[in-house]
């Protein structure tokens, strides 16, 4: 862990309104996420955790408060802005691994850099290096139906590290796939971690990846109930 | 991958949805080619028979000839201007006539008629509608410039028959009272009833001789060109090659005035049912193309949380339509090629509702209906389709471009 801050939450906050109520998703939470760092946010459902994300990704805006990602203000920037953002220095994983179905896994990974531009010679070069290192060397053809769920996440993987983004959003990436397989994608996404200085944010029930992070952010209510680091 | 072959492949997730919507816009192509077709065939078939009744599709004629035609109204050298008008490019021929009223009287009776005066070496049935309807004899044959081609109506009306005499009574060119004799030498028979009993063909020559006129003096040239289409354009070049101002150079438009205005007519109703089908068309595409979208709203969320812009996901679905217009044209010329091809060599024959002498405006309307398509209709028809069918794609595209991830993400 450097001390270089990717993400900083200054007092962030954000609102629902549902019927007649308030709902406090995020509740003036201030946080720091640096280069380099395997956090997992962590909470009962309802705390705040995806919003987080949500928040930090630019899908979602602070109803009070300022969300920064590489010292820039999320709230501040235009819609185009934000999408070059997400497509150029975030790389996401969800949890239903959200691969597009008509493409296969090749297509699926090279789609982010498509849609930066990259030449199709660079994308194949790029893409097939991260799909060796994910384990799936010679799947590349395949659509997500033809593939499991271990095999989607670890394409979903791939699409999230293949632009070499400043910080990958992973939403509970183990929740939908067998142990075995979820040992072997922590396992991956450490790796990663390791050798490629990948900064990860988790949000996550999983005490697998509770267990191999290195800092865990526990929400409650949309705030911070704790922030432990682990060397 | 390329915007145009995720499109593509995202046409074909419902395979048969796909081939319903690319089959309606081909039924588009069939019934515009259809409608289109059929009125370029019915309206060229008027305008051409029109064409050949007379006047031709351009007329070159005295200045006033065609709001009060008269016979003391002429072109004093018509045939000077016919060798100009013969050397001008896309004209098939220019026919010199002297047309006129006249009274033309059997022994025991009479009727007011018309006749129209004609070069029998230069004329024949291909651009001569009378001559062309010849029933009975044949045109002036051995008689000294003295033959008349009657329309079955008059020869019933005066009860003459092939080798009879009548009179035509006329005004020569000073308005004097002429008259003259001729033989029965054929009979014509059109089908238009109001023809058939007024006209009679006679010889240029004699009628010359009979109205005074000088041997190159006539009433009117008849231009007939090879594409009535451009009528507008060949009267035009003739005007500034004669650029005489007491001469008038008029297209069939404004001698067939009637004509026109029933084609014109025709072509607005024709132009309300394309719009109607249309509609019907676009109102298919817009449905398929939202239902694809709405199917999607969660992939679009990924799609632009994973960066793709608003703009881009625009262009994502207006490619999409892009190829439901490439596939629906390319169906519909598979469905349309032999139909055309069945309509355009033998197409409908409606003897049987209509019968076989239909007019409308003194013009045969010929009862088999029959597709012919100019080059720019099919233009018009596929490019209206493609647009359309891309113009129908622009709400659902603006749609998919408004798609807020974070909200799209929570969907099942």
């Amino acid at each position: 862990m450097t001390n270089q801050a990717i993400v900083r939450l200054e007092d962030a906050s954000k609102y629902y309104r549902q019927g007649k109520m308030d709902i406090r998703a995020v509740d003036g939470l201030s946080l720091e996420i640096h280069k380099g760092d395997f956090t997992a946010l962590c909470g009962p459902s309802g705390s705040g955790k995806t919003t987080v994300l949500n928040l930090i990704g630019g899908l979602d805006f602070p109803t009070g408060g300022r969300v920064y990602l590489e010292g820039q203000d999320i709230g501040l920037l235009s819609r185009s802005r934000i999408s070059a953002i997400r497509r150029d220095r975030i790389g996401f994983v969800f949890q239903a691994y959200n691969l597009i179905p008509v493409m296969t896994a090749y297509e699926n990974a090279a789609f982010v850099l498509s849609l930066q531009g990259v030449s199709d010679r660079e994308c194949r070069d790029r893409v097939m290096a991260i799909l060796t290192e994910v384990g799936l060397e010679g799947l590349e053809h395949r659509r997500p139906d033809e593939m499991s769920g271990g095999q989607q996440q670890r394409v979903a993987i791939a699409r999230a590290i293949v632009t070499q983004p400043a910080i990958v959003l992973a939403d509970e990436p183990t929740a939908n796939v067998d142990s075995a397989n979820a040992d072997s994608l922590l396992r991956l996404m450490e790796r990663l971690n390791n050798e490629s200085g990948i900064t990860f944010l988790f949000s996550t029930h999983d005490q697998r990846v509770m267990d191999r992070a290195h800092r865990i952010i526990k929400l409650h209510d949309g705030k911070m109930e704790s922030d432990e680091v682990f060397s | 991958m390329k915007i145009r072959k995720m499109a593509w492949r995202n046409l074909w997730r419902r395979k048969r949805r796909t081939y319903i919507t690319a089959l309606s816009i081909g039924f588009g192509v069939l019934l515009s080619v259809t409608f289109i077709g059929m009125a370029d065939d019915s309206y060229t078939k008027m305008i051409d028979t029109s064409a050949v009744m007379g006047l031709g599709h351009v007329t070159v004629e005295p200045g006033g000839y065609n709001e009060t035609p008269s016979l003391d109204k002429s072109l004093s050298d018509a045939a000077g201007m016919r060798e100009a008008i013969l050397k001008m490019e896309d004209v098939n021929d220019a026919l010199i006539r002297i047309m006129g009223q006249a009274m033309i009287a059997s022994a025991n009776k009479s009727i007011g008629g018309a006749f129209m005066a004609i070069d029998p070496d230069r004329e024949t049935g291909d651009l001569n509608l009378f001559i062309r309807s010849i029933v009975e004899g044949e045109l002036f044959s051995g008689t000294a410039g003295q033959g008349v081609v009657i329309g079955s109506r008059v020869a019933k009306k005066l009860n003459l028959s092939i080798g009879k005499k009548l009179v035509y009574t006329t005004t020569d060119v000073k308005g004097e009272i002429v008259s003259e004799i001729a033989r029965v030498t054929g009979v014509f028979e059109t089908g238009v009833s109001e023809v058939d009993g007024s006209m009679i063909l006679l010889p240029i020559d004699r009628v010359r001789a009979v109205l005074s006129y000088k041997p190159e003096e006539a009433s009117l040239i008849s231009v007939v060109i090879k594409d009535q289409r451009r009528s507008g354009r060949m009267r035009e070049k003739i005007r500034s090659r004669i650029d005489n101002p007491d001469i008038e150079v008029l297209s069939w438009r404004e001698t067939q005035a009637d004509l026109a205005s029933i084609i014109t007519l025709d072509k607005a109703g024709n132009r309300v049912i394309l719009i109607l089908i249309g509609l019907l068309i676009a109102a298919g595409i817009l449905n398929t193309l939202l239902m694809s979208v709405m199917e999607r709203t969660r992939e679009f969320g990924i799609m632009m949380a994973l960066g793709m812009s608003p703009s881009t996901l625009f262009m994502l679905v207006i490619m999409e339509s892009i190829w439901f217009a490439v596939l629906g044209l390319v169906l519909g010329t598979i469905i349309t090629v032999p139909w055309y091809a069945f309509m355009y060599h033998h197409g409908i024959d409606f003897t049987g509702m209509i019968g076989s002498d239909y007019s409308a405006s003194g013009v045969i309307i010929d009862p088999v209906m029959k597709i012919r398509l100019f080059r720019e209709s099919a233009l018009w028809i596929l490019t209206g389709l493609f647009t359309l069918t891309v113009l129908s794609g622009i709400y659902p595209a603006w749609r998919a471009g408004r798609v807020p991830p974070v909200e799209s993400l929570k969907e099942i």
